[in-house]
Formats: C-alpha cells, sequence, structure tokens
C-alpha cells in the first residue's frame, strides 16, 4: 500500500521535481569536487561556469517544478507507462547497442535480418514467417538504398573480396 | 541587400540535377512522415540529415527542406482521411477535414488541404525572402553584448513557448546549455565535464544528439506501447481503421476561391507566428482556425466546410518559411526544424546568422530557390500520391518501429564512424524518452544546444573588450538592456495570449 501510494507520488509533477532536484544536486555536487569547475582561463572566464549555471538552474527549476500549482497532476504519458512497456524500452536500447557492436563486427547483411526478426517478433507483427520474409526484404532494400546514396555500412566478414 | 554575382553562383548550386533529385526525394519522404501518425516533421529530419551530410550545400538543404515542407502538409492526409492529424500541426484540420469525409467529400477536403498549403506556404516563402535580409541587415549593427541578450531571448522564448507548461520547457533549455558544455571550451579548448572519458573531450556531435532526441523518443514510445499490450499488435487499438476516403468529386477552382479570405487569415496568422521562435505550426493552425471562424460565423466553420480545411493548412504550412526569418538574420533558429536546417548548414561550414549574408550569400540564395520550388514539387506529389499517403497512414507500427531504430543507428553512425556516438544518441534516445513521459518538450533542449556554444563565444569576447568590468560586458549598452527587458515582456504577453488561445 506505502508503496503503491510512493509510486504515485513519484508520478505526479511534483515528484517528477524532486527527482530532477535531488539529481541536479548530485551533479552539482561533483561539480565542485573536480579540480576543473571553478578554474579560472586567462581570459577571467571560469571553465565550469555554464555547466554550475545550468545545473543551478536545473535544480531551482526542480524544485519550483515540485511547489508548482500543478504539482499535483500526472503526465498523460507517464499514466499510461507499465512497468512492462519500460523495461521493453530499456532491452530495446540494450539490443540497439548489441545489434550495432555485432554489426560492426559481422557486418550489416549478416546482422541486420536477425535483429529486425527479432523486432518484428516481439513487438507482436504476426506468423513468424512473416516476420522473416519481410527482415530479409527490409534488409535488401535499405543496402541497396545506402548503397545507391554511397553511403558504406559495415561489412563485417562479406568484405573479403572473393576471388573470381 | 542584393549581389548579382551572388545570384549567378546560387543559380549554379541550385540548377544541378543532385538538388531536384534531393528535393524530390525530401518531399516524397517528408509526406510520407507526416501522413504516418506519431511521426513529426523533426523525427524525419533527424532520421535524414545523415544522408545531408554527405551531400553537397543544395541537395543537403533540398532534402531537409523537403522533409521539412512535405511532412507539415503530410499530416494532413491522415487528419482527413481518418480524423487522426498525422503531426500535432494538423491536429484544427481534423474538426472540418474529416467531416467532408464523413460526408463522402474526402477528396474534395484532400485537395484543399493540399492547395491550401502551398497557397500559404509559398506567399509565406516569397514574405520570407523580401524580410530576411532586411532584419539581417540591423542584425548586422549587433555587437558581442547584444548577442548574447538576443540569443538568449531566443533560447528563453523557445522553452517557456514549447510545450504546455513553462518550468518544463526552460528545463529542456537548460538541458540543451549543460549538454553543449560538455567538451572543449570554444575559446580556449581547454575540456570539460567529460566524466574522465577521452570519447567527451570533443563534445557531443550533432547527428547523434538531434537523432537522440528528435527520432529515438518517439520511437521508444511507440515500443513502450506496442510491449506493454498484453494482446497481438494486430488486436484491438492496433485495429486497421478503415478508410472512409471516398473518391467523390474533386475540387473546382470556384470553390477554391471562395475560400480566399480564410487563405488570407492562415497565410498572415501563420507568417507572423512562424517569424516568433518557439510557437511553431500548431499554434498558427489553431489560431487561423479560431479566426476564420469568428470572422465568417456565415460559413459554418466547424460543420465540414472547406474554408474550416483552408485556414489552419495555410496557416500551419505559412509558418515553413518565416521560422528560417529568426535563423538566418540572427542565428536563432526558430523551431526544430529550423534548428536542423541550421545543423544541416553548420555542418557544410556555413553557420548561420546575420553574416551569412555577407559570406554565403549564394547558398542564402540557393535556399530561397529551393524553398520556393519545394513548394511546387509539393503539389505535383501531394497531387499524384494523396491517395497511396492515405494508406501509408495505415502502415503497421511494429515494422515501422525496427525499421526506424535500424536508421537511427546506422544515420548515427554514419556520420562520423565513430561507434561512441552510437552510446550517445541512446543515451539521449532514453533521456528523450523521459523528457516525453513527464511531458517535457524536447525542442529547446536541441535548439538550446545549437545556441550554447554561440552564447559563450560572444559572452567571452564581450568580457574581453570590457576587462574587469563585467557588469559593463553585459549591460553596457541601451539595445542590451531593450533586449532584456523584450525577454521579459514578450514571455509574459505570450504566455497570456497562449493561455487565451487554449481556452
Amino acid at each position: 500500500m506505502a508503496m503503491q501510494s510512493f509510486r504515485q507520488r513519484l508520478q505526479t509533477k511534483q515528484g517528477i521535481g524532486i527527482v530532477i532536484a535531488l539529481l541536479s544536486g548530485g551533479v552539482l555536487v561533483y561539480l565542485f569536487l573536480t579540480p576543473w569547475a571553478l578554474r579560472k582561463l586567462s581570459d577571467g572566464f571560469y571553465l565550469g561556469f555554464f555547466n554550475m549555471l545550468s545545473i543551478g538552474l536545473l535544480l531551482l527549476m526542480g524544485l519550483g517544478l515540485a511547489a508548482d500549482k500543478h504539482r499535483k497532476e500526472v503526465p498523460e504519458e507517464l499514466k499510461t507507462l507499465t512497468l512492462r512497456g519500460f523495461l521493453g524500452v530499456l532491452g530495446l536500447a540494450a539490443g540497439c547497442l548489441l545489434y550495432f557492436e555485432v554489426m560492426r563486427r559481422i557486418g550489416f547483411l549478416v546482422i541486420t535480418p536477425i535483429f529486425l526478426f527479432i523486432a518484428f517478433f516481439a513487438l507482436k507483427l504476426g506468423h513468424w514467417w512473416r516476420c522473416v520474409v519481410l527482415a530479409v526484404v527490409v534488409t535488401v532494400i535499405v543496402y541497396l538504398l545506402f548503397s545507391v546514396v554511397g553511403l558504406e555500412l559495415p561489412h563485417g566478414f562479406l568484405s573479403v573480396e572473393l576471388p573470381i | 541587400l542584393f549581389d548579382p554575382a551572388a545570384l549567378a553562383a546560387a543559380l549554379d548550386l541550385f540548377l544541378h540535377w543532385q538538388t531536384f533529385l534531393w528535393l524530390i526525394i525530401g518531399v516524397f519522404v517528408g509526406t510520407g512522415v507526416g501522413a504516418i501518425p506519431g511521426l513529426t516533421a523533426s523525427t524525419g529530419i533527424a532520421v535524414m540529415l545523415p544522408v545531408a551530410f554527405f551531400l553537397p550545400v543544395a541537395p543537403a538543404l533540398g532534402l531537409i527542406i523537403g522533409v521539412y515542407k512535405g511532412a507539415i502538409y503530410g499530416g494532413s492526409i491522415s487528419a482527413v482521411s481518418f480524423g487522426v492529424p498525422g503531426t500535432p500541426g494538423a491536429a484544427a484540420t481534423v474538426y472540418d477535414g474529416y467531416k467532408l469525409t464523413q460526408k463522402g467529400q474526402g477528396r474534395k477536403g484532400l485537395e484543399m488541404a493540399l492547395y491550401a498549403s502551398i497557397t500559404g506556404d509559398t506567399l509565406s516563402d516569397i514574405f520570407t525572402i523580401f524580410v530576411a535580409p532586411m532584419v539581417a541587415v540591423v542584425a548586422l549593427a549587433f555587437g558581442p553584448t547584444e548577442k548574447v541578450w538576443l540569443l538568449m531571448l531566443g533560447m528563453v522564448l523557445i522553452g517557456a513557448l514549447t510545450g504546455k507548461h513553462l518550468l518544463l520547457g526552460l528545463m529542456s533549455a537548460i538541458i540543451g546549455v549543460f549538454l553543449a558544455s560538455i567538451g572543449r571550451d570554444p575559446m580556449a579548448g581547454v575540456t570539460r565535464m567529460t566524466f574522465g572519458q577521452w570519447w567527451l573531450m570533443d563534445g557531443i556531435h550533432l547527428i547523434p544528439l538531434v537523432i537522440g532526441i528528435f527520432a529515438m523518443p518517439v520511437i521508444l514510445l511507440e515500443a513502450a506501447k506496442l510491449l506493454g499490450e498484453r494482446r497481438a499488435a494486430g488486436t484491438g487499438e492496433q485495429e486497421k481503421r478503415k478508410s472512409v476516403w471516398k473518391t467523390g468529386p474533386g475540387l473546382s477552382f470556384q470553390e477554391f476561391w471562395r475560400t480566399r479570405k480564410e487563405l488570407g487569415i492562415g497565410t498572415v496568422i501563420g507568417s507572423f507566428i512562424g517569424m516568433l521562435p518557439g510557437l511553431g505550426s500548431t499554434p498558427a493552425a489553431f489560431l487561423s482556425y479560431a479566426l476564420a471562424k469568428h470572422l465568417s460565423p456565415y460559413k459554418k466553420i466547424g460543420t465540414g466546410v472547406l474554408e474550416g480545411v483552408a485556414a489552419p493548412e495555410s496557416g500551419n504550412n505559412a509558418t515553413c518559411g518565416p521560422t528560417l526569418i529568426p535563423l538566418l538574420a540572427f542565428g536563432i533558429p526558430g523551431s526544430p526544424a529550423a534548428a536542423l536546417i541550421g545543423g544541416a548548414l553548420m555542418l557544410h561550414g556555413a553557420t548561420p546568422g546575420p553574416r551569412m549574408f555577407v559570406y554565403y550569400p549564394d547558398v542564402i540564395y540557393a535556399l530561397f530557390m529551393i524553398l520556393l520550388v519545394a513548394n511546387i514539387v509539393n503539389l505535383g506529389i501531394g497531387r499524384i500520391f494523396a491517395r497511396v499517403y492515405a494508406t501509408l497512414a495505415q502502415f503497421p507500427k511494429p515494422v515501422l518501429i525496427p525499421l526506424i531504430l535500424m536508421l537511427a543507428i546506422i544515420g548515427a553512425y554514419a556520420a562520423r564512424a565513430n561507434p561512441y556516438d552510437i552510446v550517445i544518441m541512446l543515451f539521449l534516445g532514453i533521456l528523450g524518452f523521459g523528457m516525453i513521459v513527464v511531458d517535457m518538450p524536447t525542442a529547446p533542449l536541441v535548439i538550446a544546444f545549437i545556441l550554447t556554444p554561440m552564447v559563450e563565444e560572444n559572452l567571452r569576447r564581450a568580457l574581453i573588450m570590457n576587462p574587469g568590468n563585467p557588469g559593463k560586458a553585459l549591460f553596457g549598452s541601451p539595445l542590451a538592456i531593450g533586449l532584456i527587458l523584450a525577454m521579459v515582456v514578450l514571455v509574459f504577453f505570450t504566455v497570456q495570449f497562449l493561455k487565451k488561445v487554449e481556452e
């Protein structure tokens, strides 16, 4: 019950403001601990001026949001966002990073159909064979389009020239 | 103000098959992006920006401006066909546009949207061509102190007026300032805020930032919605909307001419709002619609009449040209699209601002030519493919999301072949996703990111010119004080005005 109430409070603009203020406060402390932030340059300007100014303003505005007259409101998108959806987004971002890393090593043409198939399937496009066909077709079209434009995509091991 | 030699050089830049090809591709892609609900002009430009990086300046501008103009018009296709605005700027078109479709006059509605968009866009482009150089002449007289406050004025206006909440908009701009201050400082070249990471020493590049903030969050949000659903994507809310667009009769010239008053209202309001940083096409469309309704009660706007399509559509497209006035005259991008056009110019070494009229007049003239010709291309593509785009509006999200993710990854990497750009892009994508979820607009972040180095450079120049006297450096001219007052007054009155429009 208490957990539920805490979660609901966190979703309000007040909760968002407090989270932003706490994060900004943390960065501000970090800035003060660094040796460069208060270093004066030859023109008399402090190296960390803009960093500290922006983080300081963010801290103040976070507190302002927490005390604002709309503080009890919950943003529309936050209301509908589920934990499953949020974890899915993080998973998708991690998947993108993994896709890129593998693409650099084994090449665009090999990994892209696999990546697209997994994504189509996870997003419930339909039968697996439909996902496979679409993944292959999309990969080939994108590869051809980028080749026409002159943008070179990672070849991976396919870059080995075959002795003809 | 007019340089015949530059005009000849501009014609040389412009009259090249590549410029026309990329302009056509841009409009083609942009109209599709606009027609698909959920995707905006900024998403389309962000995905195409890496391609523009590899093109010469005129084709790059053709591509970006084509996507922009196409997307602003494209939003009306799904608004008229299905009652779902493709872009926020087309939301006001739904009222009368969809009612026309329900009456079996969908074709008329679509044609009216197209002709109104082209009319508003062309007239406002001509206005831009005449006004931008004149304003730039004034801006040339500004010194570093005035420039600092002018840039601040732009940044604060954009932060305050974008989105639903003043504080959230300003916070977005401040995050942009923070991100821009990562890496080497622009005067001494000393690194800062790199968290000890060598790959942050050169700061954050524009392309991963733009893709991360404009393209990724939209896609991640759609993915979160799909993944959050327990049922299969082809059912429930994802059920395909049945097209109610009947062929019906087309628009006659008499019907088009009957809407000239609404077209005029839309064009004037759109041109004016387009010039102001931070407002963009959505308020222009709503205000044009509301004013047209108020001024012509006998026309029964709101019941499914052509005038109700003409006013918002001419209004939203009329912002396209004038949004470049603050960019070209002062170096302040007035909208996300203008920021991205400015970014494309910077990627080609031409920093937008009044000096661009002096150093790159050929690029400016070529830009003006592209603005005008893009309308003709938009007209042709809209006329031929409107029906196809109406089908595209139903493009399944499970296909679209992975496709754009893949293009975003390739695009972010292709610009500099730097693998860390992908890390930055994904990090910013999650940040942008978080911003959208908490109702924080993302446009002020990108615009502030572009403006901050200019603010810092001018601020430090002002400090060097007034050694030991920061007060004089910041407030030493009447113009600077005037700009500070203008900032306060403009934000106050515009917020009040927008509240009234909303009511």
